[in-house]
């Protein structure tokens, strides 16, 4: 039996991989920020400790994306 | 905003540029050792990036807490999307370029990123936000 070629995929893998680097924080960002509307709107009097709480939150996730977007640099 | 929060954003933005520069001094050294002036170059860049991206982040949170409540996360979901759009850019620019050395550059970058996250979650943890603001 001849083998042929059903579709073909051409260009950088790499892309996919900033794709995955955003995707995730994104989701994770997201979570973080609509949890802490959320909360402010069931009490909005603790609105500054739940800023700076959702503020710890994002640095944290976005860590992630930096990190995932700097990996060409290593694997490249 | 309360003056408890002012002063831990002041004091999250100025311990978190000293130690980027502490890393990218340590890194910069390091780096020298290992690829000579591209070594030195690329830390320098690694640091610098963690310490840009890291201090907009709280800057946001900072001077978005002084808008209403649209106006804060308007400006710190907006201000993300930006700085992940730049930083994709700024990287592919520089995986691109003649003058870096990728591992130097990605280590230094991962140590500051690392090291700004522990002095923000020493801070926050030691700071006394009221729950009431004045």
């Amino acid at each position: 039996m001849d083998v042929t070629t059903v579709a073909e995929l051409s260009g950088n893998i790499a892309v996919v991989g900033y794709g995955l680097a955003a995707i995730g924080p994104g989701i994770g960002v997201g979570l973080v920020v609509s949890k802490t509307i959320e909360s402010i709107a069931r009490q909005p009097e603790l609105a500054a400790k739940l800023q700076v709480t959702m503020w710890l939150g994002i640095a944290f996730t976005e860590a992630l994306a930096l990190i995932g977007l700097a990996t060409p640099f290593i694997f490249a | 905003m309360s003056k408890a929060s002012n002063d831990m954003f002041r004091r999250v933005v100025i311990l978190g540029i000293a130690l980027s520069g502490g890393i990218a001094l340590l890194g910069g050294l390091i780096g020298f050792f290992v690829a000579g002036t591209n070594g030195l170059v690329s830390a320098l860049i690694g640091a610098s990036l963690t310490a840009v991206f890291g201090t907009l982040t709280a800057l946001s949170v900072w001077f978005g807490s002084k808008l209403p409540l649209g106006g804060f996360f308007g400006l710190v979901l907006g201000g993300w999307l930006v700085k992940i759009i730049g930083f994709s850019f700024v990287i592919a620019a520089l995986t691109e370029a003649t003058f870096i050395n990728g591992p130097v550059l990605f280590f230094t970058l991962v140590a500051a990123i690392f090291g700004t996250l522990a002095v923000d979650t020493v801070v926050v943890l030691k700071a006394r936000i009221p729950v009431i603001g004045d």
